[in-house]
């Protein structure tokens, strides 16, 4: 799970990291009424609260929120309320939300404060070791051509999950970013202040791009991105209650509801419905060499609910994109007759106007082809995961 | 031979009592598998489906000298489920939940560093050698004694392969669902190794996806070895492009972008061939007859 940037900040605050004063507006009228509060003159910056990286970068898609990017310095205090509405209510495209653009709903105004010099530093887990990684790097915006190009532009110490941080790895950090010495200590309480939040709160990274110092040797989060365990939000009620709906789309957020994963590619006609990522990638790859593409998968991996299986099909069957329906289910924990009494449930409840092609294998394959074919449904059946891509292909081009 | 399983292995089951478990334990037992316990706190001493229960994996270890065992535990008690099997010197544990946090595999991983324990999971359907023994959720069906070994990082792809090695005319020596979760106990390194110093597989059948660099590593091992037996690989997820980041921190980890086919490159330098589709791997298969 993600959060917005204020949030973030807002918690890393709590672990005695400094960030500068701030306040959420979610119109131009608040936005400018914040701005005096929190400096009567400015400057300020105006930042478009969506879930993502690059924003100053983004471009928006309407044509009136102006050219500029989804962080804005502003000076006056007119063009606050002015660069508010620009915003709010438009789509900020960036290279990390794809080319659809999340919308903002919310601006954060913040004091602008002058500092001294800026870097980058990030926590994050390396699955492969396994550990939390800590990158510094004094690189704030081609990070990612730094780490394929100059690889020695980036410092990485690797910490065990009970591992504190020492003053020996504050050094090299002060030495890589050529940082004055008199200012470690400092430096130090920022470090294992993010490093204790990171921990005590399961997250899977905390990305601060940049840190700013100022010249009293103080260490600034200018921004914040935090990103939790989904498997372990169980833990954290306090964080649970900051997940912003509408970052997801509705349908990823129903299924969610049922513990099924559902993901949208928006470029095809195929929905499928499948147990294990891995079916649905395979899926997806083999339809890639075809005429029609996957337009969304659900993936009820887990399910052993009849009632719940069926909530799940009626997500896809209910996706007016979808022209034809692909079901793989590989029985193991999963028994393919729950999934055919769901398949029953959820057409009678929405109907189904759409060829459906159904394989299944494994547990209780037989009960569950049984009850298919005695119900009315038009349903095919498929032996092989390419059999089933076929046989709707060729439905799909029948019904046309 | 097989790897890591056969009929003579002693199992026992964590967390016995559940629905799940109950309904698995029976088909395990039907298909040979050797259960000699199951552990459920508090109804040691009584018996369940037959099979004696323990309140700890100690206790039950101690008991039945069994050195394996499969884990129906939900994912927020793996961790400490875990520790009892490290203490209690289990040789083999899988783990069937998905989902255990994050912060609880570094730790799992800590604590079986050093220890006897070889963990596959989380999220893994488990281990199977037809026709002697299962450990997990198998759709036992769809195997057949043979000289293949299987092993995968997609639960489910795992019975797609399978079922790949059965049109191709062949049969599984042993079949390891490696697990899907972004953390696993055990990596392709480790079963390759295990694969090349069983004289029962001849071939190896690999089933990675995009995420993470297990696949790579894996290759790097295999591109090592000295003496090699011939390894089938395929990687799902070739047409996915992974937008939706937060930060640039996952990419810099990785040290630049991963893709499915920059995974494909490494396994084919390794010596490894690449089948472009799931269903196409039974012919790769057949050309090694």
């Amino acid at each position: 799970m993600n959060i917005h940037e204020y949030q973030a900040k807002k918690i890393l605050n709590r672990y005695g990291i400094n960030i500068p004063v701030g306040a959420i507006a979610y119109t131009p009228a608040e936005a400018k009424r914040v701005a005096v509060n929190i400096s009567p003159k400015g400057p300020w910056m105006l930042k478009a609260q969506i879930q993502s990286g690059a924003r100053a970068n983004g471009k928006f898609v309407e044509k009136n929120a102006g050219k500029l990017g989804g962080i804005r310095y502003i000076t006056g205090r007119k063009d606050i309320f002015e660069e508010a509405e620009k915003m709010l209510g438009s789509t900020l495209v960036t290279e990390q939300t794809g080319s659809k653009g999340k919308s903002v709903s919310k601006v954060y105004v913040e004091q602008h404060l002058t500092v001294k010099q800026t870097f980058y530093i990030s926590l994050v887990i390396d699955r492969m070791i396994p550990c939390i990684t800590l990158l510094v790097t004094e690189e704030t915006t081609n990070i990612v051509d730094a780490v394929i190009n100059k690889p020695e532009k980036i410092l990485r110490i690797n910490l065990d999950i009970n591992e504190q941080i020492n003053n020996n790895q504050i050094n090299r950090i002060i030495n890589f970013l050529k940082i004055d010495k008199k200012y470690a200590k400092n430096l130090k309480q920022f470090v294992c202040g993010i490093h204790k939040a990171f921990i005590q709160l399961d997250s899977t990274m905390i990305e601060i791009n940049p840190v700013g110092i100022d010249a009293k040797g103080n260490f600034i989060a200018l921004d914040a991105k935090i990103s939790f365990d989904d498997n372990a939000l169980y833990r954290h009620n306090d964080i649970l209650r900051l997940h912003d709906d509408y970052e997801d789309e509705d349908r990823v957020l129903k299924a969610a509801k049922y513990g099924f994963q559902y993901r949208e590619f928006n470029d095809g006609s195929v929905g499928c419905i499948v147990n294990g990522e891995g079916v649905a990638l395979s899926i997806k790859d083999m339809l890639f060499e075809t005429d029609e593409k996957m337009d969304c998968f659900l993936n009820v991996k887990g399910g052993v609910d009849k009632d719940k299986i069926s909530a799940g099909i009626k997500i896809i069957m209910t996706n007016p994109r979808v022209e034809g329906i692909l079901i793989n289910i590989l029985g193991g924990f999963l028994r393919c007759n729950l999934v055919a009494d769901g398949i029953i449930a959820a057409a009678s409840e929405v109907g189904l106007n759409v060829p459906l092609v159904v394989r299944f294998e494994g547990t209780n394959k037989d009960e569950a082809q049984e009850i298919l074919l005695s119900s009315n449904l038009p349903v095919l059946m498929a032996d092989t995961m390419q059999d089933g891509v076929a046989k709707l292909l060729k439905a799909m081009k029948e019904s046309d | 031979m097989s790897v890591f399983l056969n009929k003579n292995t002693k199992v026992l089951v964590q967390g016995i009592t559940g629905t799940q478990a109950s309904f698995h334990t029976q088909k395990m037992v039907a298909y040979g598998t050797k259960i000699v316990a199951g552990v459920s706190p508090n109804r040691g001493g009584t018996k369940h489906l037959g099979v004696d229960v323990y309140n700890s994996t100690i206790e039950a270890v101690k008991a039945t000298k069994a050195t394996a065992s499969v884990m129906f535990v939900p994912a927020r008690f793996v961790k400490d489920a875990i520790k009892e099997a490290v203490e209690a010197e289990l040789e083999t544990v899988v783990v069937i939940a998905s989902g255990v946090p994050i912060k609880d595999m570094m730790e799992i991983k800590a604590m079986l560093k050093g220890s006897k324990t070889l963990l596959i999971g989380p999220n893994t359907p488990g281990i199977i050698t037809p026709d002697e023994a299962c450990l997990g959720i198998f759709p036992e069906n769809i195997h057949k004694k043979g000289n293949i070994g299987v092993v995968s990082r997609s639960s489910t792809l795992t019975y797609e392969a399978v079922i790949e090695t059965t049109r191709a005319g062949m049969g599984q020596s042993t079949v390891i669902g490696l697990g899907d979760d972004m953390i696993v106990g055990t990596d392709f390194v480790e079963i390759i190794k295990k694969f090349h110093e069983d004289n029962n597989t001849k071939a190896i059948l690999m089933i990675g996806r995009q995420g993470g660099m297990y696949e790579e590593t894996g290759a790097e091992y295999y591109a090592g070895l000295k003496y090699k037996k011939p390894i089938i690989g395929y990687i799902a997820g070739s047409t996915i492009s992974t937008q939706d980041k937060m930060g640039y921190a996952g990419d810099i980890i990785t040290r630049g972008k991963i893709t499915t086919e920059s995974k494909k490159e490494t396994l084919q330098k390794a010596g490894i061939m690449v089948a472009d589709s799931i269903n196409r791997i039974h012919q790769l298969l057949e050309n090694l007859k």
